[in-house]
């Protein structure tokens, strides 16, 4: 059977990379007990995949994994007992079964959305912010990228769907941005974080948390 | 400590995982009457990786009276940050500032570390020397191989534990609690300690030089020991193991689950100072390492167990163990890995029977080239041994092996360093020589040598190293030696780096001020080879009047006073002399498990159990 699980990352655990979360799911599901299913061959490893990554320092109500288990597991059971198998900061939210043949979550990915809190150096006008933001979205936003074949302008307009400021008290901003999260290429929040700021001409600090992610078809 | 400037900072170094703690089976204890923390002079990655220190941790918070946590060297980038942001060094496990505990203890692995030690002391607001703190300060404390010649570190650390840890430790505990009852100050409290067996207070002992050469140490403190002795877990079957092992967030060097099956080695190779310090040998029983097995897969989720001890393949019930444990395994994908293996243990069965579960590479270790000089170190290995070894890997679906050399041992020649290429030539054709189909692919057959470094407490204590300029030709030599190899790829190590740790391990307490020079020079991380600074050590020798090469070109008399002589490590000098003798005569010392050598001498018979 399928086990999709929607869990959290938080506290001292927003510093592990997307490689060491993996290691780290799979040595909480050995010790929750989990039946999990290994693939054939020379070096057979766990079947579990991970929908997207997430980057270091960000937190996240919105990660998803989807576990091949060997044996019929309760989605209750197993968020209980993943739960007292996992260290602080990380949390199974929910779990389902899922379709044997639904397709990887990967592949269902489409978009996230997140919650950025910003700290600026001085108090930062409101309508200024509103003002910046609209332009930025009206026209291309080009960055400074690392690719493959080195550093390149490109635009990331494209991977922006929704950004809006959801509050402001003194030299706190809080905003709210929904970018492409695919296989194809998904918004880089840093790159845009930076654009938008050098824009505004302010300098800030800023944590970034991801709220949701959303899923073609499987309705989750 | 502030939390929300730590964060701050931990967005912009590199791995923050390092610095976070947090990790499952963590202890976070509120307070205790006694507070400890560990410290590694190295990265959280190698520094998580060492069994001691993860064996005290977890012995030391048995104890509801103490809080015992960690605190790792901080990389280069997370240095400058906590400096500039001006924030102390903390502990992982509740961000407490070093300074505030009563007592820090540091690990120490190999000499290349020093420098760190004093980093972490800075960052942490602490004196470098003792001389400089006061009651206020934590009591400074080293352990750990090194502590058999902790001279350079003498006026750093005030106290140093030599020898097993696990009951030394509390004893050095209880000693500091009933010392704060007793109200006794710094001074009064390392009197006390000096006279826990085991603990050596080197500011009560002097050492006194005559035209820069070593004379002797005199003793100071009167009720201080005349040699310290180093202290030994009699009973290693019941003593206090890692149960809950912490299990790392980021990945570290040996990410897996050690089960040590014994401590101490009985082979005697003579260069090998791990094989004099831990002896003698105490092995765990195997209903005990079963358990003990069990309860670490369990507690920890970890996927691969590996045998660990100084020579594993010679445990008594080898066989019975790894026949045991892939059974419990088997259904639980979960892979073993013996990390040292004996030529001539080699257990082909057991190999092709773990190698059902995962194909790791194999490592041996034969050190050098030719028979002769395999005699001369006491490494008791025939070259048909390591071919029959290999063959019976590669015949098993072995591709990968890895072979351990030394260059330039005491008597070594080119004949010697030849060997090594024709060796490791034989062990290619052997692997090219079986039939296409009971092999493998492609061989990767990666040979290493490392330079040779005279340890103290070993019956080459007493000669000289090699010179860089030699040590760098005999490589050049092995390297074009080795052209034309299938499959072999030659590494080699920085010499420079083995000349600096032959001047430290056999090093006196003139190396304090140098270690400070050199940490003011900006060195760090020494053993990382992109940190090591060889121009500023030359500078700091330079300020202090000393040079390197007197301390490692200079072939020492077996009857003249060395700087380590007041430490009694169990073994008996008179027989490093006689083990000396025996090398230069290429007389081989069988393994005492076959019979005692009585390395012990009379004074120290009783500690050894074996027989
Ligand atoms: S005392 Fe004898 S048996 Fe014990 S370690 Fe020494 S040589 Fe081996």
């Amino acid at each position: 059977m399928r086990m999709i699980a929607n869990y959290s990352k938080s506290g001292a655990l927003r510093f592990t990379s997307h490689l060491d979360m993996q290691r780290l799911m799979q040595r909480a599901l050995r010790r929750a007990g989990m039946p999990v299913a290994y693939s054939m061959g020379f070096n057979p490893h766990p079947q579990l995949s991970f929908a997207s990554a997430l980057a270091l320092g960000y937190t996240s109500d919105a990660e998803w994994v989807d576990i091949k288990l060997n044996e019929h597991v309760e989605p209750e059971t197993f968020v209980a007992r993943m739960n007292a198998a996992l260290p602080d900061g990380a949390t199974i939210l929910s779990a389902s079964v899922a379709e044997g043949r639904s397709p990887a979550l990967t592949a269902l990915i489409e978009r996230a959305s997140y919650r950025v809190d910003m700290d600026f150096e001085r108090p930062v006008d409101q309508q200024k912010i509103i003002k910046q933001i609209e332009d930025m979205l009206a026209g291309e936003i080009i960055v400074n990228k690392k690719t493959k074949g080195g550093w390149k302008d490109v635009d990331i307009r494209p991977q922006v769907l929704l950004m809006r400021l959801i509050g402001l008290e003194g030299q706190k901003a809080t905003f709210e941005i929904e970018g492409v999260l695919d296989a194809y290429g998904s918004l880089q929040m840093e790159l845009l974080l930076q654009a938008f700021t050098q824009r505004l001409g302010e300098t800030a600090a800023w944590r970034v948390h991801r709220t949701s992610v959303h899923f073609r078809q499987l309705g989750v | 400590m502030d939390i929300s400037a730590l964060d701050a900072i931990l967005k912009n170094v590199e791995k923050p995982g390092r610095y976070t703690g947090g990790e499952w089976n963590i202890i976070v204890k509120e307070k205790a009457k006694l507070n400890i923390a560990l410290g590694f002079p190295d990265v959280y990655e190698i520094g998580m990786s060492h069994l001691g220190s993860r064996i005290l941790y977890h012995t030391l918070n048995l104890r509801e009276d103490i809080r015992c946590e960690r605190a790792y060297a901080p990389w280069t980038d997370m240095e400058e940050a906590l400096r500039e942001a001006g924030l102390p060094l903390f502990s992982l496990e509740t961000k407490t500032p070093l300074a505030e505990f009563d007592i820090v203890g540091f690990s120490l692995l190999y000499e290349m570390c020093y420098t760190n030690i004093l980093s972490m002391l800075e960052l942490a607001g602490i004196p470098l020397l003792c001389a400089d703190r006061n009651d206020l300060h934590p009591l400074i404390f080293a352990g750990g191989p090194c502590a058999c010649n902790s001279e350079p570190l003498a006026e750093i650390v005030d106290a140093v534990m030599i020898g097993d840890g696990e009951e030394l430790f509390l004893d050095v505990a209880d000693v500091c609690l009933k010392a704060r009852e007793q109200g006794l100050n710094r001074m009064e409290t390392l009197k006390a300690l000096a006279n826990v067996p085991g603990v050596y207070v080197p500011g009560f002992y002097e050492a006194t030089y005559n035209q820069g050469s070593f004379v002797e140490v005199k003793k100071l403190e009167k009720s201080a020991p005349d040699q310290p002795v180093r202290r030994i877990v009699k009973d290693l079957d019941s003593a206090p193991y890692i149960g809950k092992p912490i299990v790392p967030n980021i990945q570290i060097v040996h990410d897996r689950v050690a089960l040590e099956l014994f401590r101490g080695c009985t082979r005697g190779c003579r260069f090998c100072q791990a094989g004099y310090i831990y002896r003698p040998v105490r092995e765990r029983k195997l209903e005990t390492l079963l358990a003990m097995a069990k309860e670490l897969i369990a507690s920890t989720g970890y996927d691969e167990l590996s045998l660990f001890s100084l020579s594993s393949s010679d445990y008594s019930c080898i066989h019975e163990l790894i026949a045991e444990l892939l059974e419990k395994t088997k259904a639980q994908h979960i892979s073993l890995s013996l990390p040292s293996l004996r030529i001539d243990s080699f257990l082909q069965e057991e190999l092709e029977r773990m190698q059902s579960v995962r194909k790791a590479g194999l490592t041996f270790a034969p050190e050098a080239g030719t028979q002769r000089l395999r005699d001369v170190i006491n490494k008791g290995v025939t070259e048909e041994d390591l071919l029959r070894s290999v063959t019976g890997a590669f015949e098993a679906g072995w591709t990968s092996v890895k072979l351990y050399f030394m260059i330039g041992l005491p008597t070594e020649t080119d004949e010697d360093i030849l060997g090594i290429a024709q060796l490791c030539k034989k062990v290619s054709r052997a692997f090219y020589s079986l039939p296409k189909e009971k092999r493998g692919k492609g061989l990767r057959l990666s040979v290493s040598a490392s330079s040779f470094v005279p340890k103290p407490f070993t019956p080459f204590q007493w000669v000289a190293q090699d010179s860089v300029q030699e040590l760098r030709r005999k490589q050049m030599l092995l390297s074009q030696a080795l052209k034309g190899a299938r499959g072999v790829e030659f590494k080699y190590h920085e010499s420079g780096l083995s000349r600096l740790e032959a001047v430290f391990s056999r090093g006196d307490r003139r190396l304090g001020a140098v270690l400070i020079e050199a940490y003011r020079r900006g060195c760090r991380f020494d053993s990382w080879s992109e940190y090591f600074k060889p121009a500023a050590w030359e500078e700091a020798f330079e300020a202090c009047g000393l040079t390197m090469d007197e301390y490692i070109y200079r072939e020492r008399s077996v009857d003249e006073p060395l700087p380590w002589d007041h430490i009694d490590m169990l073994v008996d000098k008179n027989y490093l002399v006689a083990e000396r003798e025996n090398a230069l005569k290429e007389i081989v010392t069988p393994d005492c498990r076959l019979g005692c050598n009585g390395c012990f001498g009379e004074k120290h018979a009783d500690d050894c159990q074996l027989f």
